[in-house]
């Protein structure tokens, strides 16, 4: 037993032929040897890979945040497989961080300190659809997608749709309580998870919220939705299902100028219309969607509006001719109407490969979320295009209009020397700016590490504190995903966990 | 950061930093988690609307408001919050309480209504949670673990609700002897409620979307024009949907009561027998209280776990 | 260690993670190694950043199976299978990949009568059994004697290739008795065209390809008929000559290709035209092959084809995954292959299909081997023509 298991660490730390030094991949010394030992002894070998290969991919996600620091990477299958990794981090005194698609563009994926990263793709079963109860469990593994894909002979759906449920996880848009285009009208995660159960950082496992309509106690599960993995690993989701709409109208406004569209959004909304999404590009961001999706958005257009309005058909009738006519009275030039389901699929997978597409332009991204009062986009957009010219750089804008959810997209090229420096000093007054408007620093995206140092500018030091009081109470000794969302001061201050994190070479 | 207003730090002035203290809303759900420990002192939260912006679909509102006042308002513009509107009820009780209205159905509950909340803590100090926007996810979301906490946490002075717009057209209808399953497929049904024979329901939305879910009720049998729901049984039984939808047969210690379907909530005529909960969620409740207000000074004697 | 990679090519990717759904190794696995996004990580940083080439990290080279999968579903169009062809070349290269057996078996590719020999060889040792066909993935039945190619005209070459010509020479034949019902007369390449290279470039073995690429288009050389391919994996290797060689004549060379459905999409009418046809009573589902959705782009020709001649035609849910055959891939990475297998046979038997329809010789001996009922797609074709032409 024990030779087998010391050759199973051997091959789960990566092999040591032809000089790939041990030394080369950094906390692959002794200590990290008995660590793997145990996770590969409570899991099994093919759940564990400690390789520096595999820490450096599990030390990223989709931001531009290289500096996370992965320590050995498992692969749970279940929720026992996730109590026993959690035991042996913590007997090894090092925190947990969980790992979705690491689809995230604030770095909440990013392992700091060298944790033991827990990848969760491989619990990604859909356990359970309760139709009496709207409900469906699943693994936190689950692609967005896959579940309402697996739905839909139910005539049912999961409404939260970020741009990337493709690929992103439910677990990851629990942790992130992420949005969508379609969070306009039906809410975020938070408002469709109805209970969650949890592993806490001492390994016990409990389900925060149920099926009733008002679990007894303190909504936990509120308070876990959108808490970046700092307060549990969620390892099953139960998610509200959601009746398909009868009717659905997908409508593209065209305009000459930026500011009618953003006009419209406001007028739209202020006609006490909800749509159940609201989106805008501008002409910058169509062409580069077009070049992949081909989806027939106008080139020429300074903005279009994707609206959709849906429910029973008769409303919807009358929505969508509202919308047109409010568009037209704000000068649009061209007002379509999706033919089929076809068009309309073509066109939303042009919307959500936005961000995707702007390679096309440039091959590095920066994107912020900030979140303004939806009546003052058109205020808003034009500082947005004055703070980007006066940093001579280039913005795409893609964002959800109806709920004043920005995504500027700052598009550059790291290989220009002085262009990192430029894109972070536009990226901080748009976010300084969206503030002073009455605005929030991410509306979907989340704070991960990227927006952190950001929160004392939205809030004080007692919300701030009020804020560790949440977290602390979840997670007293701050081993889950440490170092994320509060800014240091008010982050765990006994990281025993956090160790010394510093990248020593390439493989960090 | 905003500067809070004087009504705000009045009232946080009045809480102060030390002794018991709870706050009187209009008192229709004084007794909900158990009795305020005697000899603590009584605070009244501020009232009025701060700010309301239509064409944000948000309500800045001081906690002391009456819910039924500020819906008037508010219907000036056709619009409305899910907060539910009992006589006397405030803005401020009506989030501690955390339970929704009848129609949450179609408004949604509760719980997702506060976007922003001002709340003095434990230590006398205001702090603010959430942002002054339909979307946030900036930090941890201490606004939802606000909703429902009967102001054991911290005390709310100052919040900004989002509102919805109200429907074209709103219908209460009561259809005799039907399963209030099959009144699903109505898609513009606010509110569906049942009492074991009869079954009551809210259409709100377009003239024409309501006419058609109309006939389709009259399809399933005799369907009448009536004034609102019927009168509520005065208990309130956490339920799941389906444990609610096939209550009569379950629980006859319950005598009788209205049921909402799709919701889950049950109103009955006795209360309901303690329903279990899970060790850890007790331990996860008691280390909040503690966390959030350590000298337990904040509504002392009441406790969420005792809900309903 | 550099890869000799483009720059531009390779910094492309702003890992957005939507290819991760369309790879099907990280559907299997769930781990970055074995993602698009993940691998191009690796080789920036070896790349750029100077990081030693592991063992872990060749593993995750290794796994690919150059479907191209990731390539469809990339907004940032990054050209996933030139990174990944130039870095096997540069791993190949070095030693570090594609051992010395595997290169010499690569090379009975190019000698016809040496393939079509051992391949006579092979059937017979198959029905000897003193070949495990299962575990190594073969066919449980191969041809000992094949029937002669025949040349019936000048109008189109008919690209017959290596081990398929070996192996399936009825596909050839049948293909061929569909484009002459079309009024195409046909004329086998045999062994003026011996093979593609596309299992060379697979295994990182660069010059060799180029040197088979140069001899195919001699060999093709002389006229500018039409050359249309009835084997997806091949039909793109000889459409990537242009950007192989980098030269004109290449680029010509290219653009005479098809894949032979592709070509008759184009002339239903005249396929369609000399005879009323009673469509076969089958239920066919179409696999895309991945060398004909994702690197060609022209896999929606082949239900076009194929559906006048048979009952129905289903589409599998699977967006187009891949089935894991990949070339020699089946053979090197059985068991990650099989794992994506059992995958597309779930899609089969969920789309209700008797008949799976693949245009590809590799795919169609992978699922044959986990007991489906595979055709070439002109095999249904002709089955229809001939029944009614009796």
């Amino acid at each position: 037993m024990a030779r087998t298991l010391a050759d199973a660490t051997r091959r789960v730390l990566g092999s040591r032929r032809r000089g790939d030094r041990a030394a080369a991949v950094p906390g692959a010394d002794d200590t990290d040897a008995a660590l793997v030992a145990d996770l590969v002894e409570a899991i099994g070998a093919d759940r564990v890979r400690a390789d520096a290969a595999a820490r450096y991919l599990a030390s990223r996600d989709a931001s531009i945040y290289k500096e996370g620091n992965a320590g050995p990477v498992c692969y749970p299958g279940s929720t026992s497989d996730v109590v026993e990794c959690v035991k042996v981090a913590t007997r090894h005194a090092r925190a947990v961080s969980p790992r979705g698609a690491g689809t995230g563009l604030a770095g909440g994926a990013a392992p700091l300190g060298q944790p033991v990263v827990l990848s969760m793709t491989r619990m990604d079963r859909l356990l359970e659809i309760d139709l009496d109860n709207g409900v469906a469990w699943v693994q936190p593994g689950m692609v967005n997608l896959d579940l309402s894909r697996a739905l839909a002979p139910h005539g049912v759906h999961y409404a939260p749709d970020p741009s990337s449920q493709a690929a992103c996880t439910i677990g990851g848009n629990v942790a992130n309580n992420s949005g969508g285009p379609h969070c306009l009208a039906y809410g975020v995660t938070s408002a469709h998870v109805l209970a969650v159960e949890v592993v806490m950082s001492d390994a016990s496992v409990v389900t925060l919220g149920d099926l009733t309509a008002e679990p007894a106690g303190y909504d936990l599960r509120g308070a876990f939705v959108g808490s970046e993995g700092m307060c549990g690993i969620a390892t099953a989701v139960a998610v509200r299902l959601t009746r398909n709409p009868p009717a659905v109208r997908t409508m593209l406004l065209s305009f000459d100028d930026v500011s009618d569209a953003a006009t419209t959004v406001s007028a739209i909304i202020a006609a006490g219309i909800v749509p159940a999404a609201i989106e805008m590009m501008d002409q910058r961001c169509v062409t580069a969607v077009e070049d992949f999706a081909q989806a027939g958005y106008p080139r020429d257009a300074a903005a279009v509006l994707l609206v959709e309005v849906d429910g029973p058909a008769g409303g919807v009738a009358i929505a969508g001719e509202r919308v047109a006519d409010i568009a037209r009275r704000n000068q649009a030039i061209s007002v379509r109407t999706a033919a089929d389901d076809d068009e309309r699929a073509r066109l939303w997978k042009g919307r959500k490969s936005a961000f995707g597409a702007v390679a096309n332009v440039m091959p590095d991204y920066y994107l912020h979320d900030t979140v303004v009062p939806r009546t003052r986009l058109v205020e808003v957009l034009e500082r947005i295009y004055e703070i980007v010219d006066r940093h001579d750089l280039i913005v795409l804008n893609v964002f959800h209009a109806g709920d004043g959810n920005l995504h500027p997209i700052l598009a550059y090229d790291s290989r220009v020397p002085g262009t990192g420096e430029r894109v972070q000093a536009a990226g901080r007054e748009i976010i300084e700016m969206s503030l002073d408007m009455g605005g929030a620093l991410t509306g979907e995206h989340g704070i991960g590490v990227e927006k952190r140092e950001y929160m004392n500018r939205m809030f004080s030091a007692v919300d701030l504190d009020q804020q560790s009081r949440l977290r602390a109470s979840f997670d007293p000794h701050c081993r889950m995903n440490p170092g994320k969302v509060l800014p240091s001061a008010h982050s765990c201050s006994d990281i025993g966990a956090l160790r010394a994190s510093d990248a020593a070479g390439v493989w960090g | 950061m905003t500067e809070f207003d004087e009504a705000l730090t009045a009232f946080a002035a009045e809480v102060g930093t030390d002794g018991p203290v709870c706050v009187r809303g209009g008192g229709t759900r004084w007794s909900l988690g158990g009795e305020v420990a005697p000899g603590t002192r009584e605070v009244q939260a501020p009232e009025g609307i701060v700010a309301f912006e239509p064409a944000e679909m948000t309500v800045r509102v001081r906690a002391g408001t009456p819910v039924a006042g500020l819906h008037e308002e508010l219907a000036g513009d056709g619009q409305r919050t899910a907060l539910p509107e009992r006589a006397g009820g405030t803005v401020g009780g009506a989030l501690m309480a955390g339970e929704s209205s009848i129609a949450c159905l179609g408004l949604g509950p509760v719980r997702d209504v506060l976007l922003q909340a001002r709340y003095v803590c434990a230590d006398g100090r205001i702090a603010s949670a959430g942002a002054g926007t339909v979307k946030n996810v900036s930090g941890f979301d201490l606004c939802r673990l606000l909703v429902g906490s009967l102001g054991t946490l911290g005390l709310v002075g100052e919040v900004l609700l989002r509102t919805f717009p109200v429907g074209e057209t709103e219908r209460w209808v009561r259809l005799a002897g039907t399963d209030p399953g099959a009144v699903r497929s109505c898609y513009t049904a606010a509110s569906v409620l049942w009492d074991s024979t009869d079954v009551w329901i809210l259409l709100s939305g377009y003239a024409v979307d309501v006419d058609d879910d109309l006939s389709r009720l009259a399809a399933l049998g005799a369907c009448e024009d009536v004034d609102g729901p019927p009168e509520l049984p005065p208990h309130r039984w956490a339920c799941t949907p389906a444990e609610a939808a096939a209550f009569d047969a379950r629980n006859g210690a319950a005598g009788p009561f209205v049921a909402e379907i799709g919701v889950g909530v049950v109103h009955a005529s006795q209360p309901q027998p303690f329903r279990p909960v899970e060790s850890g969620v007790v331990e996860l409740n008691r280390r909040f209280k503690e966390r959030f207000d350590p000298t337990g000074r904040l509504n002392p004697g009441r406790d969420p776990l005792r809900k309903p | 260690m550099h890869l000799g990679l483009d720059d531009d090519e390779l910094v492309a990717c702003v890992a957005c993670g939507l290819c991760l759904p369309h790879c099907p190794t990280f559907v299997i696995t769930g781990r970055d190694t074995e993602s698009p996004r993940g691998r191009i990580a690796l080789m920036r940083a070896v790349q750029n950043e100077g990081a030693p080439v592991t063992d872990d990290l060749i593993r995750s080279m290794e796994t690919c199976v150059q479907c191209r999968g990731c390539e469809t579903a990339c907004p940032s169009a990054v050209p996933f299978g030139h990174l990944m062809e130039g870095t096997r070349a540069a791993l190949a290269g070095a030693g570090r990949i594609t051992p010395r057996w595997q290169r010499l078996a690569l090379r009975t590719l190019r000698h016809r009568r040496l393939l079509l020999a051992g391949s006579t060889l092979l059937a017979l040792a198959i029905r000897l059994r003193l070949v495990p066909t299962k575990r190594l993935g073969l066919p449980a039945r191969m041809p000992l004697r094949r029937p002669p190619l025949r040349t019936s005209g000048d109008d189109v070459w008919l690209f017959t290739g290596c081990v398929m010509d070996a192996w399936q020479r009825d596909v050839h034949l049948a293909v061929q008795r569909v484009l002459e019902a079309a009024g195409a007369g046909v004329e086998p390449t045999g062994g003026a065209a011996p093979c593609c290279g596309a299992l060379h470039i697979h295994a990182g073995l660069e010059a060799e390809t180029k040197a088979m690429a140069r001899r195919v288009m001699d060999g093709l050389s002389g006229d500018d008929r039409p050359i249309l391919v009835d084997a997806a994996g091949c039909g793109a290797s000889l459409k990537d000559y242009g950007h192989l060689l980098g030269t004109d004549e290449a680029r010509a060379f290219s653009a005479r290709v098809f894949d032979v459905h592709e070509w008759l999409a184009e002339r239903l009418v005249e396929l369609r035209s000399r005879r009323p046809v009673d469509p076969l009573d089958v239920t066919v589902a179409v696999q895309d092959p991945c060398h004909l959705r994702h690197v060609q782009r022209a896999h929606q020709a082949v239900p076009a084809v194929l559906a006048p001649f048979v009952a129905d035609v289903v589409a599998l849910d699977d967006d187009g995954l891949c089935c894991g055959a990949g070339g020699a891939y089946s053979v090197m990475e059985a068991e990650l292959s099989r794992a994506i297998r059992d995958r597309k046979t779930a899609a089969v038997a969920r789309s209700g299909a008797t008949v799976v329809a693949s245009a590809n010789p590799g795919c169609s001996l992978h699922l044959a081997a986990a007991g489906l009922d595979v055709r070439h797609p002109l095999e249904l074709v002709d089955q229809a023509l001939s029944a009614s032409r009796s």
